[in-house]
């Protein structure tokens, strides 16, 4: 990906994406952080000076939706803002070149504490925590931390507490703000590719399963489920695409309604495209639990229900400022 | 008021965004609070002054937007259309009584009339001289339009209509009705179809309202009996009624009132200000559930404007919209209607000691509430629009 971006569209990034994810399989996480590195996806963000691409981030918005369709577990959606956001440090050039990875902690203070669940950091190098006062990033060594694998046990969370450690760096309130909405956004997407790989693969199951003499697929009841989920995903979809081009004190209020609307709406798909796979969809080896698991996780450190009552709230209070 | 010539109207070079703007401050300093739905000063506007008020949109350059100059529009882009639409939805003023006429017979006048019928009707529909109603639905045609019966018979260089349509829109205001009507039997589904522009004064229409369940008379039965019409009066070519009904479709669900995610956030504001004016209720908006539930509706409001803005996109990068509109249709529906119901339960809590502000609130979306029930059955239902995602959009076979 060293082509000039006037020439290129993002959703030709995803192509790319999809033809990289695709060659990293059966390889640890080390390797498949260098491929990923080498084909430039960690980069697309930060600065050309820094080795990025300098690309605005709807470059990076197909290349997540890719790893979510393909149930990519390596933290990609953190790793691209992340190395955007560090740029510079001793860190961001790890991080850009896929030589340490990193996970991300949205962190709630109990009796003066910060401590909070990465989606998946067992193989973290870095953790960068979000607390009242902004992002602040942390050796993991440094940190407490403890592996939770009752929701995924073989891509474990991981409950992280910032207690007595010192961070390596602190974000500021302006790069932790920019830093915040596009790891929302990010994620967003890539929740929406989880979907549209569940959905992708729901539909094809069906045009091939034959009940009743027919394909599943001619019931109207089994036509609907899909033809909802298929609106539900583009809804978010479009939702996370308009966000995307907000600016201003818009955008974070936009990410978060963004992710809040791809997590709640991306549970009845996933949850959809389980039940639709009938006895099959309740096995392991069908595998799409992996995209229900990596939903859930995601949901468990922030919450579905939280971001949509800070979008209420938020609303309700620009209702009073302009009143 | 301002006087008009405050408001220098951006010329076509000047992008959505100065458009936007423009609508923003005319609008705001032109619609007299007796018209604003969130007004204390409310009351229902006559047609007549619904009328005023949209002639005059359309003389500033409000309305009729994308329509080309040589038949009264601005000859602008749908991205000037989508910007003025925006602050159309953000302002809480009346409903369109020209919907019909500017939205669906005029862009399909525009697609299959010939230039006479073009001169004739498209100034008239922007400068609201005249209305349209759409004759589509039959007592036996809903769902399934193509087996409607209303029959077209040629007589000399005239045709006779003969038939009945159902849940007609507007009918009792309108001059002219866009009839669908078929040539042949029943037999032939979508073939042999055939659309007219119909004077509604014609000999041998009758009208009969029909009361609807938020108590109004919006909509009527439409009797045709041995309605005698000049061939002039036909558009497009024979067989050609079925298109032309597919594209007055899809331009209904995915274009037509474009302003709805913004008029929605507009709604909202109203109830959330109706609680704010109130002490009695102002503690209920910082309850986690209430804040959830608003949550909700803000997100579902802008993933509605994420497909609208989108379609506009691939619209103005030529791809055709087709079967997308149906998406829209869709989530707007199911959205307002959920909406409409948390808001009826929460009006529910204001009682006539309560400010006139949360009182214009109660009358407001106990309205909504109880119109927004045909949300997911008019402009095609929500079974219909699902068939059409399942069909034309994920594409799945049957056999
Ligand atoms: C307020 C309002 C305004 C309207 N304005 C106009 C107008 O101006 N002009 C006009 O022509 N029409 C108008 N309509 C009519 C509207 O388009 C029809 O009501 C609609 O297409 C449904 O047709 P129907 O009423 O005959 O219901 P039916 O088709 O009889 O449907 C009844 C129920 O069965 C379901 N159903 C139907 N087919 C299927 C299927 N294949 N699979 C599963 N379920 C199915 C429907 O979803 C519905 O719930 C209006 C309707 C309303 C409510």
């Amino acid at each position: 990906m060293t082509m000039q971006s006037e020439e290129l569209q993002p959703e030709e990034f995803g192509q790319a994406a999809q033809a990289v994810i695709a060659a990293l399989q059966g390889q640890g996480p080390a390797e498949a952080a260098a491929a990923m590195a080498d084909a430039g996806l960690f980069g697309i963000c930060a600065d050309e000076a820094q080795g990025g691409l300098g690309l605005p981030l709807a470059f990076a918005m197909p290349v997540v939706r890719v790893a979510g369709q393909m149930q990519l577990s390596y933290p990609l959606p953190e790793q691209i803002p992340a190395s955007k956001a560090l740029q510079g440090t001793e860190a961001g050039g790890q991080l850009l070149r896929g030589e340490k990875s990193l996970c991300v902690v949205m962190a709630a203070q109990a009796a003066g504490d910060w401590s909070g669940v990465a989606r998946n950091g067992l193989q973290a190098d870095y953790v960068l925590v979000q607390t009242d006062a902004g992002f602040a990033l942390y050796d993991k060594a440094a940190l407490r931390c403890q592996a939770e694998e009752m929701l995924d046990p073989e891509v474990p969370q991981l409950w992280v507490s910032t207690t007595g450690a010192t961070p390596l760096l602190t974000l500021d309130a302006e790069q932790s703000q920019a830093f915040c909405a596009d790891i929302k956004l990010l994620w967003a997407e890539y929740v929406n590719g989880l979907c549209a790989g569940a959905l992708e693969r729901t539909a094809d199951y069906l045009q091939a399963r034959v009940q009743f003499g027919r394909p599943l697929s001619a019931k109207q009841a089994v036509r609907h489920h899909l033809a909802r989920m298929r609106l539900l995903l583009e809804a978010s979809s479009a939702q996370a695409w308009r966000a995307q081009r907000a600016d201003g004190c818009d955008a974070p209020r936009e990410a978060d309604s963004a992710l809040a609307a791809a997590l709640s709406q991306g549970a009845w798909v996933l949850e959809k495209a389980i039940h639709l796979h009938g006895g099959m969809g309740f096995t392991w080896e069908l595998g799409l639990h992996r995209s229900l698991r990596e939903h859930k996780k995601l949901d468990a450190c922030l919450g579905a229900g939280a971001l949509m009552r800070a979008v209420g709230a938020d609303f309700i209070d620009r209702c009073e400022v302009t009143q | 008021m301002k006087q008009e010539e405050n408001f220098a109207r951006p010329d076509a070079a000047s992008g959505p965004g100065a458009y936007r703007q423009y609508a923003r401050e005319w609008l705001h300093s032109h619609l007299p609070a007796h018209m604003r739905a969130d007004s204390v000063d409310y009351r229902t506007p006559s047609l007549d002054e619904c009328r005023d008020w949209e002639a005059r949109m359309y003389q500033v350059g409000l309305a009729g937007m994308t329509w080309p100059t040589a038949y009264g529009g601005h000859g602008l882009s749908l991205r000037e259309h989508l910007a003025v639409n925006k602050e159309v939805g953000a302002l809480a003023m009346p409903e369109s009584v020209s919907s019909i006429g500017k939205e669906l017979a005029g862009p399909i006048i525009m697609a299959v009339g010939t230039e006479a019928q073009k001169q004739a009707f498209l100034p008239a529909i922007l400068e609201m001289r005249e209305y349209w109603c759409q004759g589509f639905s039959e007592p036996e045609a809903g769902s399934d339009l193509a087996r409607l019966r209303t029959k077209a018979t040629p007589d000399g260089d005239d045709w006779l209509i003969q038939g009945q349509k159902i849940w007609t829109s507007g009918a009792a205001k309108a001059h002219y009705c866009l009839l669908l009507t078929r040539t042949g039997t029943v037999a032939d589904k979508h073939r042999g179809l055939l659309m007219f522009a119909v004077p509604m004064d014609t000999p041998g229409i009758r009208v009969v309202p029909i009361r609807s369940i938020d108590n109004k008379q919006s909509f009527a039965e439409v009797f045709f009996d041995q309605v005698r019409v000049p061939d002039s009066a036909r558009l497009g070519a024979a067989d050609e009624g079925w298109s032309a009904a597919i594209r007055v479709l899809s331009i209904e669900r995915a274009t037509n009132r474009m302003y709805r995610a913004w008029r929605f956030e507009c709604e909202l504001r109203q109830l959330v200000r109706a609680y704010q004016s109130e002490p009695a209720l102002r503690g209920r908006l910082q309850e986690p559930g209430l804040r959830q539930a608003v949550g909700q509706v803000v997100s579902q409001i802008d993933g509605l404007k994420g497909l609208v803005e989108r379609s506009v996109e691939q619209l103005q990068a030529g791809e055709p919209i087709g079967a997308r509109g149906s998406l829209t249709k869709l989530y707007w529906s199911e959205c307002h209607q959920a909406f409409a119901s948390l808001a009826l339960s929460m009006v529910a809590d204001i009682n006539p000691g309560h400010s006139a502000l949360a009182q214009r609130a109660k009358a407001h979306f106990t309205q909504a509430y109880l119109f927004s029930r045909a949300e997911s059955i008019y402009a095609g239902t929500t079974e219909v629009q699902l068939d059409v995602i399942a069909q034309r959009i994920q594409q799945l076979t049957k056999d």
